[in-house]
């Protein structure tokens, strides 16, 4: 397995080596032998059923060639009709039963990745970027599902048909597959040629069209901006110049197909021309009849389809397999245990001894914090933007592992941080996942806590409605108020609230941070406080500074000491001040 | 209101109209390449008859060389051909994907409105693709029909009654596999929905990753996806078990027709009405014309596919704009003297505003959907439902959009960063050459772009997604104040920094536009630092102006004030 390096300073997650992706293959392939044996022998023996039809039409030609009357044509046009029924009834049984085995397989497949990539710590997603997970989640399971679906069914079709064909020809005249075997090399040198072509120009065009999808997605997405700043004209050309640049490597692309056909058809007239001299001389020497002569030539011009087919289908094989390479790297990652909690922490205490973090090495961003919240205690986090307190906030939330020092809590913990998602499908299955066995009551209770009844009850279809990504779309609040709903349910003992309320706007702000009041009852709780009426409101305040613990006490403390936070104070409400 | 209307068989119709030189090139060497296809069988026959049952050696070279002939001409019409298609195809699509951008963005707007950017994305990539493969596809179905005439002729003079057994059976067989296939294609469809539904699921988790670790959900989220992906996966199963039966169905049925056309040709040959080698040629076509249908019914496919497509598109281009355009531009000197009488917008009910000249006049609104109205109707993306803006004593409907934007910029308080470093996302609305340090002061952005490895040429990356919210927004802010127009109006600029730098950015943009004689800013906002550097207030509450005065005075004399700016 080797990470690779993209931009400096982003490590995107782990690809697996072709070894590796041929053996996580294998594994998923182990104990369904005897399900690949029979899907490929079921369909092996359509095929060769099939490859009855070319020796029979020959027969006719012959028993017509020997004017052995209409009658001769009987028996071999009812078997030609037999051949016809029992190869459509072995195809269509071949081909479910490879659909099931690559489909199994398939399913095997994304929910072990889906699981890990679930269970990666958030530090490693965010330093490859979220956009390489969601890429893997959404294009490499598209594309390795469509290469199962499609290509393998088709591509074992074809390679049945072909090997089946220069069998067949083998045994109507071993000469017949000499002549046939001359296309080979021409065939063997064109898809090398191909290939060795095609990979490059395919990740240039992924690359293109994914340049040009993003740049339609900022242009239209910021439509209002760039009418608002007159930034048509710069947006145009850039949308006309990436569209271009995708054009020019499509007709690339284009262009490079037709060559290869163009070189397949020199190997089709050479193999053709090459049976039919060979039927030629044999017929004339005697060794077999024109209708065996016919049979061949109808067997390689029957060979056309599958051979194109399967060499075109190298092209898909090829992004499946590097699809395939990306699900795996992930899919063998391994899945962290679930963090115990402290064993010597008393339920719901938090212990922050000797913290430190660092992003990058050498700038860090907590310099040795020290702060014990005691269970049911309330501690709001205050300082300037950059001060450090997102980082303490995710380190207690353990979504970062301690740099240096140690956090020890007492049990689970909560976050709701200011990224909202809902999740697609019905309002009551988003709340469930935070408790999956919770009853009606409990989620009328809990949105009743956080103020949220009375509009989830309004929705079209009550809780069952459908939220989320293409469904009802919630308001920003909601969304917010959602978040903490499934806090209450989740019920840890610990919360961390990170700048929950701060883009609802202020008259928003106030009525989530009554929400988040009401969500954090009972709980010890770490708040991010970005409006200073959160800190004031807390039990204590530990006010951080250039990734240091400055001050720590209650408001009233704080604000005679007349330290950093009094300063912070002394700004926030002189603007809020009610002049004298 | 609307713009020129377009229907979607217009867009069709001059997407391949634009490109007919192209499409003429594809179809006839397109019809060439079927042509050529035809006649290899048919040299299989002749070759078998002429050669190999008589023993002439000349006439084998002679007919394998015609048969080489054939080859040349058939491979290169269909590279030509093809090449020319693809071109129209791509070509068109670019074409339209243009005009689909240049719509976007018009300064009447009104197509953005209810579609979201993704769904706008799509429109402008998989619908322009759509209709622009029609123009590929016409040029194959037009090389398709080709082949079935240039077949059908053969076959008629082989054998009157053999061609005509070919020519009705073959689409017999695909109209009779079409409809036995039928139930089982419809069942597929509904199948394959049903398991697209797995991955939607699977990337809707990974985007709330964070949400789904903050509240220890990984294992019960797992635990839903592995369901679904079971249920996904009966579902696909169904279907590929539908998807085999045709597949093998179709099979089976060409397999007889085939038997069939053996026993009356042979019958006939037999009888000595066909030659041998018209024989092996009539079976070899039999088996080759079902293709050129099977493009036929194809090329159908892709047709309705493109109306489809393209009636998306022409209800993209046709949507109505949300404000009239072409009125006159606002002159160059333009005062900006702005002033709204009696709007009523989105809740907003007789609203009246007049900035005096060199104002900062604040905007207090207790209800944000309000704010978001007057901010959209201020930035002449909507039209106020009654009542009037003016500029410069003239009505705002009768002016040129653009021309009201140059004078009167409205930062949203969603404004996006673009793709680029930080210093071209500041000098996008301003001329060039323009210094930009005291505008990025004044939003406290020179100090987020000390703390950036690369300051100010550190890219933002898409939607300025490499920065946190509160960079975003400060840049943002600097790029509002660098345009310097002779009216801003801001939203919200600073709900994502913190105390001590909104009141520095409050103080400085202050300043700033205070620099210039007669420039005249507008904030609508809640934020008791910004409005507290304004010369008035005016106090919206309940979509009503309730009092207009100073920030202090407000303070005084209304508790609503007080408990909807200062609490």
């Amino acid at each position: 397995m080797s990470a690779t390096q993209d931009t400096p300073g982003r490590e995107l997650l782990p690809v697996a080596t072709a070894p590796r992706t041929r053996a996580a293959v294998r594994e998923l392939l182990r104990g369904r032998t005897g399900a690949a044996v029979a899907a490929f022998a079921t369909m092996a023996a359509a095929t060769a059923v099939g490859l009855l039809t070319q020796p029979l039409l020959g027969h006719i030609v012959d028993e017509v060639a020997e004017r052995r009357g209409v009658d001769a044509l009987t028996v071999p046009v009812l078997l030609l009709a037999g051949v016809a029924v029992a190869q459509g009834i072995g195809t269509a049984f071949g081909l479910s039963l490879i659909a099931r085995l690559g489909e199994t397989l398939l399913a095997g497949l994304r929910e072990r990745f889906v699981r890990h990539a679930l269970h990666l710590p958030l530090t490693q997603v965010e330093r490859a970027g979220t956009g390489d997970l969601t890429a893997r989640v959404t294009g490499d399971i598209a594309v390795v599902a469509q290469a199962v679906r499609h290509a393998l069914p088709e591509l074992a079709r074809s390679v049945l048909t072909i090997v089946l064909t220069f069998g067949a020809l083998a045994v109507l005249d071993w000469r017949f597959l000499l002549a046939a075997l001359i296309a080979v090399p021409v065939q063997a040198h064109t898809a090398q040629w191909y290939v060795r072509r095609a990979v490059p120009l395919y990740a240039e065009q992924r690359i293109v069209t994914g340049t040009q999808q993003q740049q339609l997605l900022d242009t239209i997405g910021g439509a209002a901006t760039v009418r608002a700043f007159r930034m048509e004209r710069g947006h145009i050309e850039a949308v006309t110049s990436r569209s271009s640049a995708a054009v020019a490597v499509t007709l690339r692309g284009v262009r490079l197909v037709l060559r290869f056909y163009a070189r397949l058809h020199i190997g089709e007239y050479l193999g053709l021309g090459a049976v039919l001299l060979t039927g030629f001389w044999l017929v004339r020497d005697g060794s077999v009849s024109i209708g065996t002569a016919t049979a061949a030539a109808l067997y390689f011009h029957s060979l056309f389809n599958p051979i194109n087919a399967a060499l075109v289908l190298m092209d898909d094989a090829q992004s499946a397999q590097a699809g395939l390479a990306r699900l795996v790297g992930v899919a063998d990652l391994p899945v962290p245990e679930p963090a115990a909690p402290a064993p010597d922490a008393r339920p719901g205490e938090v212990t922050i001894t000797g913290l430190t973090y660092a992003y990058r090495p050498g700038s860090p961003v907590l310099h040795g914090v020290d702060l014990t919240v005691e269970p049911g205690e309330r501690v709001a986090l205050v300082g300037a933007s950059g001060a450090g307190k997102t980082t303490l906030a995710r380190i207690v939330a353990g979504i970062h592992d301690a740099g240096g020092g140690s956090v020890r809590v007492g049990g689970a913990v909560g976050l709701v941080s200011q990224e909202v998602h809902v999740f697609a499908g019905p309002l009551e299955d988003d709340l469930r996942l935070a408790r999956p066995d919770a009853d009606e009551a409990a989620l009328h209770a809990a949105l009743d806590r956080v103020g949220a009844l009375e509009w989830a009850l309004t929705l079209p279809d009550g809780l069952r409605t459908v939220v989320g990504e293409g469904g009802h779309r919630l308001t920003a609040t909601q969304a917010q108020q959602l978040a903490l709903a499934r806090l209450v349910l989740a019920d840890p003992p610990v919360a961390v609230l990170d700048e929950a309320t701060a883009e609802a706007g202020s008259a928003g702000a106030r009525a989530l941070e009554r929400a988040a009041d009401r969500a954090l009852e009972g709980r010890t709780a770490l708040i991010v406080a970005h409006r200073l009426t959160q800190a004031r409101a807390a039990d204590r305040i530990a006010v951080l500074d250039g990734g240091r613990l400055v001050e720590c006490g209650t408001h009233d403390e704080l604000c005679a000491t007349g330290g950093v936070y009094a300063g912070l104070w002394e700004t926030w409400s002189s603007a809020r001040a009610v002049a004298p | 209101m609307r713009t020129t209307e377009v229907s979607g068989r217009q867009v069709l119709w001059r997407a391949v109209a634009g490109q007919r030189r192209n499409v003429a090139v594809a179809a006839v060497l397109g019809a060439v390449h079927q042509a050529a296809e035809v006649f290899v069988p048919v040299l299989i026959g002749v070759v078998v008859d002429r050669a190999v049952a008589t023993g002439d050696g000349d006439g084998m070279v002679r007919w394998l060389l015609v048969l080489a002939l054939v080859y040349v001409g058939l491979s290169l019409s269909f590279r030509l051909g093809a090449r020319a298609g693809e071109r129209a195809a791509e070509r068109s699509a670019h074409g339209l994907r243009i005009r689909l951008v240049d719509r976007v963005l018009a300064p009447g707007g009104g197509a953005d409105e209810g579609r979201l950017p993704g769904v706008l994305a799509s429109v402008a990539t998989e619908d322009t693709r759509r209709v622009g493969a029609v123009s590929m596809a016409m040029t194959l179905g037009i090389g398709a029909a080709m082949g079935l005439l240039v077949g059908a002729v053969v076959l008629l003079r082989i054998s009157p009654a053999l061609g005509l057994l070919v020519l009705l059976g073959v689409p017999v067989i695909l109209v009779l596999g079409h409809y036995l296939s039928k139930p089982l294609e419809r069942r597929s469809a509904a199948e394959q929905e049903r398991a697209a539904h797995a991955s939607g699921v699977a990337a809707d988790l990974v985007a709330g990753l964070r949400v789904l670790k903050g509240i220890g959900a990984v294992p019960a989220a797992v635990g839903r996806y592995r369901d679904t992906s079971q249920a996904s996966l009966a579902a696909t199963l169904r279907a590929a078990r539908a998807e085999a039966w045709q597949n093998g169905l179709t099979t089976g049925l060409i397999g007889v027709f085939i038997a069939v056309v053996a026993l009356v040709g042979g019958r006939l040959a037999a009888e000595g009405d066909v030659g041998l080698g018209e024989l092996v040629a009539a079976v070899g076509l039999a088996l080759f014309l079902i293709s050129p249908l099977q493009t036929l019914a194809w090329v159908n496919a892709e047709l309705a596919q493109g109306r489809a497509s393209a009636a998306r598109i022409a209800e993209v281009l046709s949507s109505p704009h949300a404000v009239p355009v072409g009125g006159p531009v606002p002159g160059r000197a333009s005062g900006g003297v702005l002033r709204l009488r009696d709007v009523h917008v989105g809740g907003l009910r007789g609203f009246d505003l007049e900035p005096l000249p060199g104002e900062v006049l604040g905007v207090a609104v207790t209800d944000p959907a309000h704010a978001v109205a007057l901010v959209r109707c201020l930035g002449r993306e909507t039209e106020p439902e009654a009542g009037g803006i003016e500029l410069d004593g003239v009505s705002v409907t009768a002016l040129d959009p653009a021309g009201v934007r140059r004078v009167v910029l409205v930062a949203a308080h969603d404004a996006d960063l673009f793709d680029g470093t930080v210093a071209e996302n500041i000098m996008a609305g301003a001329p060039a050459e323009t210094d930009i340090t005291a505008a990025m002061a004044a939003a406290g952005a020179d100090e987020l772009v000390h703390s950036l490895p690369e300051g100010a040429g550190q890219q933002v990356g898409e939607r300025g997604r490499f920065l946190s919210g509160g960079q975003r927004q400060r840049v943002a802010l600097a790029r509002a104040l660098a345009a310097d127009p002779p009216v801003l109006v801001l939203h919200d600029p600073t709900t994502a920094v913190d105390t001590v730098t909104e009141a520095r950015i409050a103080t400085g943009l202050r300043a700033l536009r205070a620099e210039q004689p007669g420039r005249v800013t507008v904030l609508i906002t809640t934020s008791p630092a910004l409005l507290a550097v304004t010369d008035r207030v005016v106090w919206v509450d309940g979509g009503r102006t309730v009092d207009t005065a100073p920030h202090d005075e407000l303070v005084q004399r209304h508790s609503s004030y007080r408990s909807a700016v200062l609490a």
